[in-house]
């Protein structure tokens, strides 16, 4: 395992911003991956994951099962995550849309391009994305219709559903659209619920990764099937909203098959105390994803679900 | 005198007993509402305080010559309410910048609702006029930002607000994702005006803005006024833009006042380290031109924007 610094960035008056990669194995012996960890500083499940694949690579490298080359990088904005932010302290620019990046651009845009510059030339990419809202997920490969996307390196994670979707204009500056450009087939792993630590998810998303390091021959080790991956595209998701604000009571886990007619969740006047609405299934399916802080807004996605058609 | 309506256009409830909610101060012809209607709109960045107060200018005019009214002029000094209330850029709880999440959806999060809600109200506008203060580290003049491809219906119209520089820009995917884009993709003709600098307000600024507001009312026909006599913007066709990016972190000291002419060579300001004593760096200008942008907040990374001049070829 080789410790390598991706980029020191120096601040006025704190210490400097050092983002740390990861190396293991040779690219000489087979294919590359990198994997990136928070961008966020809310990723704190991202990191988890990252950091403990560290430690399992290492072993593995001592084992000699390591037969391509994997960088991983756990932390990119360890600024905010050593201030319980989100995003970039100063100016609140989000890391994760300043891609490609831009070396002679604003201190976000050149941080991004540093990171970039670090993860050319690998075969296979994975993002570890939180969420972008007050929701949880089940753990779920997000991959966007750019015209480079890899399906095939998708359903080697073998994780239970591949949500394929075209790509909004915000994307377009994210990292996964951009490394796809650059002819890394990249993919995002979205799990967890931002701020904490989920540990069913992380082992999931931790088995799916050592699966495809071993399907695509970056490891030399025997894994499990995973999923046979259901691809999801957005007319699959019914979405339910919260017909009212208040306090919100899930009563099912995310993951949760469900029948149509089956309560889902309630919610009570914040104040009152007054049972204001039921949240019913209008469909059967799997509870995939669902708002996970106590109090709700009008109209917020409470629950979604995947159907089969 | 006569009072503009008031209106609530858009309204969700919080989780808490409250209600998030946009406002318009809605002015209409004695003879009563018309089709044809312009909608002037601040505060999508809840940080972004200088087009509130031209709404209060153009209001205070509007109430003291109600006659003048030819058409619907609606009012929406504050489209982030929450944030605008809060010092707080984004749309609370979410930390989503508003401007990146046109035009909404009904099936989405606050933030795209909320977007869509300002979409719906202000669908049917001939004109829109979105104004923004800079972010509170840059300081601008007052300027309209325009992408290449609106330039043929836009420019003309920018001319008539009495502003000090017209930019066209090149398109760019994410810019697809704001207010503008929307509401120009919908036929709204939509200029975004930027000037001053965030969380603060410069009165001549309101002013300059406020008398091009009320010369293009009275030339597209809005307001039964003669037209007034407005500066003509430079135009960034005819020449080109540096960017100033600080080279190392530090604090930056202006050595020059923001809106000056300046030429290649001279000091724009200073890096200065306040524990060693040190000056780190001079940002020195790159081309002649005028400091349009300076940059307002002092601490700078690597990287930090501190200042744009824009020269005129040749």
């Amino acid at each position: 395992m080789k410790r390598i610094e991706i980029l020191n960035f120096k601040s006025p008056n704190r210490a400097p911003l050092i983002v740390e990669g990861f190396l293991f194995g040779e690219e000489s012996k087979g294919p590359s991956l990198a994997i990136v960890g928070a961008m966020s500083g809310d990723h704190i499940n991202q990191l988890y994951v990252a950091s403990h694949l560290v430690e399992y690579l290492r072993q593995k490298e001592e084992e000699g099962k390591i037969s391509g080359k994997i960088l991983v990088i756990p932390a990119v904005n360890t600024y905010a995550l050593n201030m319980g932010q989100t995003f970039w302290p100063l100016d609140k620019t989000d890391i994760n849309m300043m891609f490609p990046g831009y070396a002679q651009g604003e201190t976000t845009q050149r941080i991004a391009a540093k990171l970039f510059e670090s993860l050319q030339g690998y075969d296979y990419g994975v993002i570890l994305e939180g969420r972008r809202d007050q929701g949880m997920c089940l753990p779920y490969v997000k991959i966007i219709k750019s015209d480079y996307e890899d399906m095939e390196s998708a359903r080697d994670l073998g994780m239970r559903f591949i949500h394929y979707r075209p790509y909004s204009p915000i994307e377009t500056v994210m990292l996964q659209y951009n490394w796809q450009l650059w002819g890394t087939k990249a993919l995002s792993v979205v799990f967890g619920k931002n701020g904490v630590i989920d540990h069913n998810a992380s082992s999931e998303v931790q088995g799916a990764l050592v699966r495809l390091m071993s399907k695509r021959g970056i490891l030399d080790l025997p894994v499990f099937d995973g999923f046979q991956s259901n691809i999801i595209q957005p007319e699959n998701i019914t979405i339910l909203k919260a017909s009212y604000a208040g306090i919100f009571d899930s009563l099912l886990p995310c993951g949760s098959a469900i029948e149509k007619g089956d309560i889902l969740g309630r919610i009570t006047d914040a104040l009152s105390g007054k049972k204001l609405e039921k949240i019913i299934a209008p469909v059967g399916g799997v509870l995939t994803c669902q708002y996970s802080y106590p109090l709700i807004f009008q109209n917020s996605i409470a629950f979604r679900i995947a159907s089969v058609e | 005198m006569s009072m503009g309506v008031i209106e609530e256009v858009f309204s969700i409830d919080l989780p808490v007993g409250e209600q998030f909610r946009i406002q318009r101060c809605r002015y209409i012809p004695k003879s009563g509402e018309t089709l044809k209607r312009i909608s002037i709109v601040s505060g999508i960045h809840g940080d972004e305080l200088e087009g509130q107060y031209v709404c209060f200018l153009l209001g205070e005019w509007l109430r003291a010559n109600s006659e003048k009214i030819k058409a619907t002029i609606d009012i929406y000094p504050a489209i982030n309410s929450l944030g605008i209330d809060s010092i707080t850029r984004s749309v609370p709880f979410y930390d989503v910048d508003l401007n990146r999440i046109f035009p909404g959806s009904k099936n989405d999060f606050l933030p795209a609702q909320i977007a869509d809600g300002v979409v719906n109200a202000m669908k049917g506008s001939e004109i829109a006029i979105d104004i923004h203060s800079s972010n509170i580290f840059l300081r601008e003049i007052p300027q309209v930002r325009i992408a290449k491809s609106q330039a043929k219906t836009l420019v003309p119209l920018a001319n008539k607000l009495n502003i000090d520089f017209v930019w066209i820009h090149d398109a760019v995917t994410v810019l697809e994702s704001t207010f503008a884009h929307a509401m120009n993709t919908l036929g709204t003709k939509t200029l975004v005006v930027e000037m001053g600098v965030g969380m603060r307000l410069g009165k001549a600024y309101g002013h300059q803005l406020l008398d091009g507001i009320l010369n293009l009312m009275a030339e597209e026909g809005f307001l039964d006024i003669a037209p007034l006599d407005v500066r003509m913007p430079i135009q960034s066709e005819i020449g080109e833009v540096a960017y100033l990016n600080a080279s190392c972190p530090g604090l930056f000291v202006p050595a020059i006042e923001h809106c000056q002419m300046i030429q290649k060579g001279d000091i724009v300001g200073q890096i200065v380290d306040p524990l060693s004593g040190v000056t780190l760096d001079e940002v020195i200008a790159p081309i002649g031109g005028i400091l349009f942008t300076l940059r307002a907040y002092p601490i700078v990374y690597e990287g930090s924007l501190v200042g744009r001049i824009f020269g005129e070829n040749g």
